[in-house]
């Protein structure tokens, strides 16, 4: 699973140049977390367009983690891009202050649209446009929010798999702080990925290496040595996220739909 | 023979566009003093066309582009590929190739092999040709393929029994897979039919793959010559535009063919055979 870094930062600082350019865009913009994943992509953006045209919004909820906003902070100095830092409590407290909920996934997600939402209103007022960071491994099985952290105008990183992420960071030179953090959605205080999947990157990479890439089956999967109860999990979290994969599904009425028999490549004309 | 692969990136969907594009090069590789310029598959169009293909259609015997590339093969021999629809096959388009040299078309070929597979849908929007014929050119009788048409041998074979001395492959090949080593793990695919059917065809095999992105997808470039002793006589880059110059010595033909008397020994007369009591006894 182990990638020629170089070569696929060419792959990905050309794709994110072109599809700008192909969309009459000269800057990108992205939320920054101070995570692995959107500080490679803030890398990428900024090899890509020149730091001048990179803006990263920082979104945290209040002040109830700490360290993420200095650490994304960080990255915004060390790439020398713009950052701007929006408070998303105000927000998302005025909702829940009128619609309260004990489940703290529901508040995450919400949470993640806020940003989603903003995203995409300093993409309008920059205009600029938006880069997804969400990686293989989290759009397989479906650990993102549709229409929050899922919401993108191009996804550079979505063929990356957790650990080809982390190898592309070494090799871009992202600070080993933010390569060493455990991964975290930031849903709640003290949350990590892997507990909440219940499962480890380094074996859910595997996993959907031979599901996916090879098309083994699960039992050839199993055969190479991975617990049988894993492997089903995994393939039961892919079958379950598939609607966050695509455009919602239109009843068909005429002879020619959108999406069904309207086919047109997304880079028309460009 | 001088040539030039012109590993280009065309535009989706506006042959306008990609028109200016094939005069650009041609100028170059005039000034390079080539005798031949070969582009990548559907360099008048673009690949990921889908809905779009009806739209891009042109007939060569009545479309001005290739009244104006006819008229630029007057002193440099072009080949380049296009969406096919004649007057007489309305509503059917071909994922065509086209060989011009002196001011005139001296061949069409049709892609035989359309992929449609995992991210390939081409026989969802066009119709397969149905023939590999070799034809004269002022540097001997040469075969096109198309992309595909190339990794089924017997496409190969068919130039060669025909009499193919150089081969000429068009090419809009993704690049897939990422390991450790150089480029994409697809490229090295192409480089080994390249290398045996330059070889074992004892021919020139032209390969002129495109770059750019569609839709997502990197086209690997790539492009490559192998001479008739199956040695690489030239490669561009990967994933990069570039007009890969280099002159071929065509007697190279002669030589390979004269040391290993592979083509003096073929049987295509058991071949046919062959393939007659195979495909007769199909059952289904």
């Amino acid at each position: 699973m182990s990638i020629n870094s170089p070569f696929a930062v060419k792959i990905l600082t050309t794709f994110i140049k072109e599809e700008l350019s192909k969309s009459g865009f000269k800057k990108g913009i992205l939320g920054l977390s101070g995570g692995l994943d959107s500080s490679v992509c803030a890398f990428l953006t900024a090899k890509a367009l020149g730091p001048k045209n990179v803006i990263v919004l920082i979104m945290p909820y209040g002040r109830s983690f700490g360290g993420e906003v200095e650490d994304a902070q960080d990255v915004a100095r060390h790439l020398k891009i713009k950052a701007t830092v929006i408070d998303i409590a105000p927000m998302v407290d005025a909702y829940f202050k009128r619609h309260p909920t004990g489940n703290r996934v529901q508040l995450g997600n919400k949470m993640a649209r806020e940003r989603m939402s903003i995203l995409y209103d300093h993409s309008a007022r920059e205009k600029a446009l938006i880069l997804g960071t969400s990686n293989k491994t989290e759009l397989l099985i479906g650990y993102g929010t549709i229409h929050g952290d899922m919401a993108c105008a191009i996804n550079p990183m979505g063929d990356l798999y957790k650990i080809q992420v982390r190898e592309l960071a070494a090799y871009l030179g992202v600070p080993e702080k933010i390569r060493r953090k455990l991964p975290t959605a930031g849903l709640w205080a003290g949350q990590t990925d892997e507990v909440e999947i219940g499962l480890t990157y380094a074996e859910i990479d595997q996993v959907l290496y031979y599901l996916v890439d090879e098309r083994e089956s699960k039992d050839e999967v199993i055969t190479r040595g991975f617990r049988k109860a894993h492997v089903e999990k995994i393939l039961s979290l892919i079958k379950n996220s598939e609607f966050k994969r695509q455009m919602p599904p239109i009843a068909k009425i005429s002879s020619r739909t959108v999406g069904h028999d309207f086919l047109y490549p997304y880079n028309w004309d460009k | 023979m001088r040539v030039v692969l012109a590993q280009t990136a065309p535009r989706l969907g506006n042959i306008k566009k990609n028109l200016e594009l094939h005069l650009q090069a041609i100028e170059k590789a005039r000034k390079e003093k080539a005798d031949l310029i070969v582009f990548p598959e559907l360099s008048l169009t673009g690949y990921k066309l889908r809905d779009l293909v009806e739209t891009v259609t042109v007939d060569p015997d009545r479309s001005k582009e290739i009244r104006e590339l006819k008229r630029l093969s007057k002193d440099i021999a072009l080949v380049f590929g296009f969406v096919e629809e004649r007057e007489a096959e309305k509503g059917l388009f071909y994922n065509s190739a086209a060989f011009c040299a002196k001011g005139k078309i001296l061949h069409v070929h049709r892609k035989v092999f359309l992929p449609t597979f995992g991210l390939f849908e081409e026989l969802r929007f066009f119709a397969p040709g149905r023939n590999f014929r070799t034809f004269e050119t002022p540097w001997g009788k040469m075969g096109l393929m198309i992309c595909r048409d190339f990794l089924h041998y017997n496409a190969s074979y068919l130039l060669y029994a025909g009499g193919a001395e150089t081969m000429i492959v068009i090419s809009a090949a993704p690049g897939r897979g990422l390991s450790g080593n150089k480029g994409f793990a697809s490229s090295r695919m192409w480089e080994l039919m390249g290398e045996a059917m330059g070889r074992f065809s004892q021919a020139f095999v032209l390969y002129c793959n495109r770059v750019g992105l569609e839709d997502g997808v990197a086209f690997a470039g790539g492009s490559f010559i192998f001479n008739p002793m199956g040695q690489r006589l030239a490669q561009a880059a990967y994933f990069q535009p570039e007009l890969l110059v280099r002159e071929l010595d065509m007697n190279e033909v002669r030589k390979a063919r004269k040391n290993w008397p592979f083509k003096r020994d073929d049987k295509p007369e058991v071949t046919l055979e062959a393939l007659q009591r195979i495909v007769r006894g199909y059952v289904d």
